[in-house]
Parts: C-alpha cells; structure tokens; sequence
C-alpha cells in the first residue's frame, strides 16, 4: 500500500499536506515552483495534455478559451443551478449539458469531476515526488455545507483521479483538528471559514475522555455560493462601470482585458488588508490609463453585503447548537478570505472574543485533513470526530410536500426506515423521490434522486416494503430495500439528479487513460535518467578540465569506473538502480569537484583582487 | 424437549467465527464487531430498561462509549463486511441517541416499539376542549387569505392570528409539561410490572402525542400564513 495524504481541493487553491513521522506535526508539501499552493487552475494544451495550476493560471490570460477556473462552483450542479454564475464567470458550458454540466476546454469537453480530478492528479505527482514513494490514497475535505450531490461528484473526482478517497471531511471540521485545540481547550468552539467560493460555519465540542478526546460536531450552516469570489465581482464591476463612464469602454467578462483587470483587483483587495490606501493604474486599449484610488473605508463599504451574508447562517448555526455567541469559549477563522480586516472585526465583536488566527489560514485546512487521514490509518489512536449532516433528508409526499426523515444536524452516519405500500391491485412500482433542504414543498428542496420499488402484483395494501436510507460518515446517501413479508432484499436503481452514474464513471475511467500520465515508477525513471545525463555531462567536463590533472591516477580510475557502471544503470528500467549509481558517482568525484572549486576559489580571489587594484 | 425458544431470546451466534456469543456489540470470542440483532431497540442499544425517565448525563456518557468502539473510522483498514457492519451499527446507535435525547421523540418511539402509537382517525379532528379556539382560528386564517387576495387591510387580522398563535403555543408548552407527568406513571408501571395500568397509561401517552401533532400542525400553518 502506498502513502496516504489529506488533501484540500478548494475553490481557488489546492493543496495536498502529511503528517511529519519525526514531529507528528501536519506539514503541506511544496510543487515544483516551491509553493505549498496549487491554484485550481486547468488548461488544455493544443496537443492535448492537460496543465494544472500556476503554469495552468497564467494561460488565464493567454489562453482563456482552454482555461479554466473556480470549477468548484459546478460540482454536483445542474445548468439550471448556474445561470447566474454565468453571467459572473467565463465557464465556457457545452450545449450537451443538462443534469451534469460538461465545460468546453478548447475542443474537448469535461465535467466538473473530470476537470477535479486533473488538480488532484497534479496534487498526487507532488506528493509522490516529495515521498520518492506511491500515494494512493486521500483524505479529502469538502464544504460543511455541501448537498449530497456536490460530495459525491468530489467523491467521483478522486476515484477518477486514481484515489482511493477514505472520507470526506467536512472543511472547518479539518481546521478545528489541524489547531489541535483538544490538547488545551475543552467545551465550545466555532469555526467560520470563509473561502474563495464556500462560507462555512460549524460549532463543535470538545470532549475528554478515558478513550482520548472527541470532536462533537453540533451544527453546521453555511452557503456553498459565497466568498472570495464575491468580494472580486463586486470591486469588478465596481471598476468596470467607473470605466465605462470615464472611458466609454465596456468590458465583456470573458475577454483576455477583463482576466487582466481581474488579476490586478485581487492583489488589490490583498494590499488593502495590510495597507490603508492602493492606487489602480490600468492601461486601456485606448492608450490611455485608468486611474483609482482605493481607501480601505470605502473597499469595506462596498464588501459589507458579502459579509453582512455570512452572518445569517452564524446565527442558524448557534440556534440550532441552543447556544449563544457568549457561550462560545474558541473561535477559529479560516480561508484567506478571512484575511480581511473587515471580517476579523465583524467576527470578533459578535463574539465578543479574539478569533484564532495562528495557522496560516490558505493551510489550515489540509493540515487537518493529513491529521485525519493519519486517524483513519490508525496512526493515532486517542482522537474521534463525529460530524453530522448539514442538510434535513426528505421523501416527497402526496401533493409535492416533503417529509422530513433525518434532520439536519444528526450525528452521521445517520439512518431512517421508512414502511411503504401500494395503493391499487396489482401495482407493481412505487416511486420514491429523496430531496434535500429545510423547505416544506418539494421543488423548493434540493432533488437528490428518484427510484421506483419494484413489487409483485398483488391486492392493494398487501405488499410491504421497508426503504433504508443511510448518510455515510462522508454524509453521502445509500438507499437499500427490503420486502418485509419475504425478508428479500430489493435491488435499486438510484438514478442521482445531478451527477454521474456508474456507466458514466466507468467511461471517463477508461478515457482518462488518455490523460493519466505514466504511473509512478515510469515517473520516476525519467526523473533518474535526466538527473544521470547531468551529472555525466558535468563530470566529463570536470575531468576535461586541466586542472584535474592533479587528481590521482586512482582516483581518476574510480569516477571513470562508476561513469560506466551508470551508463549501463541508464539502459535499464530499474530507476532504485540508477539512484544508486549516481549515489556512487557523486561519492567518487567529492575530491575532484574539492579541487575543481578550490581553483575557481582560487581565481576569484585573485581575479577580485585585481579588480581592487 | 423442544420447546420453543422466542426469537429475542435465541442465543447469539457471532458471524465471523460461528461462536456463541455474550457481547451485543462485539464478539466475546474473536473480538470481530457484531451486527445489530434482529429484536434491538433504542432503549436496549444503551442497556436502558424501556422507561421514559433517563439520566441525560448518562446517556451521553454512554453514547460517546460506544461511539468510539463502533465508528466507521475504526474500520478503515478491516473488511468489506467488518465496514459495513460498523456503519449500520453507528447509525443505529446515532438514530438511538437522536431519539432518546428528545423527551417527546423518546415517547414517540416507545409507544411505536410497543405496538401502541395509533395516530388519530381522522388527523383533522380538533380535541374536544379546543373546538371552539379553533373554529375561531380557522375563521381568522381564512379572513386573511380573502384580505390578502382583494388586497384588504391585513393588519388588525395579522395581529390576532399573532395572539392566537402565541395562545396555542402555551398549549404546545403545556402538553409537554403533561406529558411529563404520563410519562411518570408509566414508569411506576413498569416498575409495578403492572399490564392494565401500562395499557391505559400508553392509551393516554398516544392521546397526548395526537393533540401535540394537531397543534403544532395548527402552529405551523398560522405562521406560514403570517410571513
């Protein structure tokens, strides 16, 4: 079995962190360019290969129509759901789309778990080049708030991605863990964690034990289409109507000026939580340049919509722990939205406590989901966290009303049966419809999946059928049916409303082949084999070099030995091979590189001193 | 010789290793955690006599317990079936403390699990004592609608539906409150092991519950009405 990570799978960024063996501690794991953050960024290159993340961010502005970002908003959505999206994103949404929505890259189409799973691959090859070991499987962390549809299309991502997914863990739930409040704090914390697309707000309780401690999760509420994203569209089209009047220039949101204007207003919004005052300077295609100058006072004023919006679901979510702000004895903050001034203060006052703010809060997150991912994997023995649903689980009733069979905020996993029966003589269906809300009628409810029960015919009335839903500990639903009279159990076809079913997994699986690059080893062969064309190249520069010629003869005999013996490591396919032999290389020439930098040593003094001359 | 044995008192056989076994939650042979028998209920998920007083404090204690033994989290790494009985018995037991902990879901359940829930005839029979309060809310309901529709004055309407609800809302309180002393005697007859006095004590547990549900209906509808 390979090595196991928690992954963060945000809405602007990504992230993929472990646990430390040598501290205990979460650590998040760098990319290639150093930083621990991959931004949620996909493009499509021309000849087909996919690019993830900052390479991936900065064909935003070349390459927009192949580019996309914030697919976290589309996960387990109809088109319905995101018309009003679409006025604010540049999602380019293909016309076959209906109950999943498929996104054009270029020519290609993909679905928000598809695209998902292209940033999860990318956060995978990190890890596996971090370890020099496999990883296979992930906890992986998703929105307090997010319906049963939008954790099984995460779910989907990973599967596709080649992960195995332990658990979904609720966001704040991960940043609760990842503080480590258990080890000094007992009694009531809340998390507000306020992300690029997702608001979040959960209560939980701390509990010791003679097991070791539980984190009780007593309610959660929140709003899976609110957050950073939303302060940007408001100083954007802020700017573009003071464009427009100053400049006679109006900006379509999907083209390359609108990306580039975009860019500039985020490190803006991000210079006003340290400073007081930015100035915009935008060049216009007219040559001209449009010039604003931005006061903290009046980017607060224009933002305080969006935080005034995080405050209902606080209050819901207090309500339903039958606690008030006072009672709160931690509160933590997190998402980088969470940076902003005006948020800390508003948080703050409500509680009337200083928030958390130690972890850095684009980490905060993943780092949870590592100290998870190490629990599943019995790393450590003395923690539980018990989460609940953030949404009341219904079956729509005669005449389009819902009734209510779990409850929001039950402890997960959660379960109700329900008893039913025919209506007329020899029916042989009952049509189940499950939804998802707090709503009294149906169709304002969140549509879950709709299923008929298969039954014998027989007189009205006889037949019974015991229907079991079940919520998993990932807050997913499982239906199973039983015959009450025979004891058989009934298989069903639960077609989901909005997402993929089987058959469509099972394809993409076979097509994301195509993408899926070569699998460990081969990776780590070719990174061996580049790292052995270097080395060579510059050992036989090295011993070209005159000054090598005081190396002694058995020195020289011993490196021109293990250039050999990695000549041929390089021929085969065994990359632990290749490691080795430039292990051995690298040892033999320690003394000539000693006397090749004592020389250039050497020069450099001396040429420094004739400088100074 | 071969009497019978009633189904809840067959012994338990552990799936795993075919032994018998003590443990509800797990095998007291091979350690491997057991389904949910057959003939469980809530009460007997917590090792409670089906009573309706319960100490709270214990209760959690309890549920925490067992939660720490039965939660999918410990199961990861076990077998397909180890899982899936480790998610059916954490359910349960959530299910069990969800129901339990409400004093008027816990009566609810009890009555179900001893044959004795009956829901009203008819669900829209006021109880006698109320006839009058609602037939005059009723009226009210209705005025309002009309007023709302011809686009009347809905002030004055609203604001005695406002009372009327408040009204029925202590009613709501005082069922509860009720219901708590029922609930008291039923223990005194299980206690008393007494069959007659159980019977009649759950005939008017089941009353109490109807006229609740009757209400909070009522409660329920007027609010909708008033937003």
């Amino acid at each position: 079995m390979g090595r196991i990570v928690g992954i963060d799978l945000g809405t602007t960024n990504s992230l993929v962190a472990y646990i430390d063996a040598q501290t205990g501690q979460p650590k998040c794991i760098p990319g290639p360019s150093g930083s621990t953050l991959c931004p949620s960024v996909v493009s499509l290159d021309t000849d087909g290969g996919v690019i993830v993340g900052e390479p991936a961010q900065r064909r935003l502005l070349t390459q927009p129509e192949r580019t996309i970002y914030s697919v976290k908003r589309l996960m387990g959505r109809g088109i319905d759901d995101v018309q009003a999206e679409l006025k604010l994103f540049p999602f380019r949404i293909a016309p076959s789309s209906n109950n999943v929505i498929r996104v054009q890259l270029g020519e290609k189409v993909f679905t928000p778990p598809e695209i998902s799973a292209f940033i999860l691959r990318e956060l995978r090859n990190w890890a596996e080049s971090y370890f020099g070991e496999p990883v296979d499987r992930a906890v992986i962390t998703v929105p307090a708030y997010f319906n049963d549809a939008q954790r099984q299309a995460t779910k989907d991502a990973g599967k596709l991605a080649g992960i195995e997914v332990l658990r979904l863990v609720n966001e704040p739930t991960a940043a609760a863990l990842a503080y480590g409040l258990h080890e000094k704090q007992r009694g009531t914390v809340a998390v507000y964690d306020l992300g690029g697309g997702t608001f979040d707000i959960s209560v939980l309780k701390l509990i010791s034990t003679g097991e070791g401690d539980i984190f009780q999760v007593l309610s959660t509420n929140g709003d899976t289409h609110l957050g950073g994203d939303d302060i940007d569209h408001l100083l954007q089209a802020f700017v573009h109507e003071q464009i427009l009047q100053h400049d006679q220039i109006d900006f379509s949101p999907h083209g390359e000026l609108a990306q580039e204007l975009r860019k500039e207003l985020i490190a803006l919004k991000h210079k006003l939580s340290e400073v007081e005052k930015v100035s915009l300077r935008f060049p216009l295609p007219s040559g001209k340049v449009f010039q604003y100058e931005f006061t903290r006072g009046a980017f607060e004023a224009l933002i305080r919509p969006v935080v005034d919006r995080t405050m209902a679901p606080v209050r819901q979510a207090l309500a339903d722990a039958q606690l008030d702000p006072k009672q709160i004895e931690e509160v933590v903050l997190v998402g980088g939205t969470t940076r902003t001034p005006l948020i800390r203060r508003t948080v703050q006052e409500y509680f009337d406590r200083k928030p958390h703010t130690e972890l850095n809060p684009d980490e905060v997150v993943a780092l949870g989901a590592a100290v998870q991912a190490n629990i599943l994997d019995r790393g450590v023995q003395n923690m539980l966290l018990l989460d609940v649903t953030p949404l009341s689980l219904g079956i729509e009733t005669y005449g389009g009303a819902v009734a209510k069979i779990i409850p929001r905020n039950s402890t997960i996993p959660a379960s109700a049966q329900e008893l039913y029966t025919t209506g007329v003589d020899n029916q042989t269906g009952i049509d189940i419809h499950v939804l998802q809300g707090e709503r009294e009628l149906a169709k304002d409810c969140r549509s879950l999946a709709r299923f008929t029960l298969r039954i014998p015919p027989a007189p009205a009335g006889l037949p019974r059928v015991e229907v079991k839903f079940l919520i998993d500990a990932n807050g997913i639903l499982q239906v199973g049916a039983k015959d009450v009279r025979t004891g058989e159990e009934h298989s069903i076809e639960v077609q989901p409303s909005y997402g993929l079913n089987d058959a469509d997994i099972e394809r993409m699986l076979e097509d994301s082949i195509e993408y899926a690059e070569q699998d460990f080893a081969e990776r780590q062969l070719i990174e061996a084999r580049t790292e052995s064309e270097s080395i060579l190249a510059a050992t036989a520069k090295a011993l070209a070099n005159p000054k090598a010629a005081s190396l002694p003869e058995t020195e020289r005999a011993k490196v021109e030995q293990s250039v050999i013996a990695l000549q041929e490591a390089v021929k085969g396919t065994d990359y632990k091979a290749i490691r080795r032999k430039i292990d051995e290389l690298n040892h033999a020439t320690e003394h000539l590189a000693e006397i090749l930098m004592n020389t250039a040593v050497q020069a450099a003094l001396q040429g420094k001193k004739v400088a100074e001359v | 010789m071969n009497a019978p044995i009633p189904i809840s008192d067959a012994p338990l056989v552990c799936w795993s290793c075919h032994e018998r076994t003590l443990g509800t939650h797990f095998c007291t042979s091979c350690g491997k955690i057991q389904q949910v028998p057959e003939h469980s209920d809530y009460f007997a998920m917590f090792g409670l006599p089906r009573k309706l007083w319960i100490e709270m404090g214990a209760l959690d204690r309890k549920f925490l317990q067992l939660s720490w033994k039965l939660h999918p989290d410990n199961f990861v790494n076990a077998t397909p079936e180890e899982r899936e009985i480790s998610l059916r018995q954490s359910s349960e037991l959530n299910d069990a403390y969800r129901t339990l902990r409400e004093p008027v879901a816990r009566v609810e359940y009890l009555l179900a699990i001893e044959g004795a829930r009956v829901e009203g005839k008819n669900k829209q029979q006021a109880p006698p004592e109320l006839l009058e309060e609602v037939f005059e809310l009723n009226e009210s309901l209705d005025e309002l609608r009309e007023a709302k529709a011809s686009g009347g004055d809905t002030a004055v309407l609203k604001q005695r539906l406002e009372s009327a609800k408040k009204n029925f809302q202590d009613k709501l309180t005082e069922l509860d409150g009720e219901l708590q002393v029922v609930a008291k005697d039923w223990d005194k007859a299980v206690d008393a092991n007494d069959q007659a006095q159980r019977k009649s004590v759950m005939a008017k547990l089941n009353e109490l519950l109807n006229h609740r549900s009757y209400i909070r209906n009522l409660v329920v509808n007027v609010q909708k009405e008033l937003l």
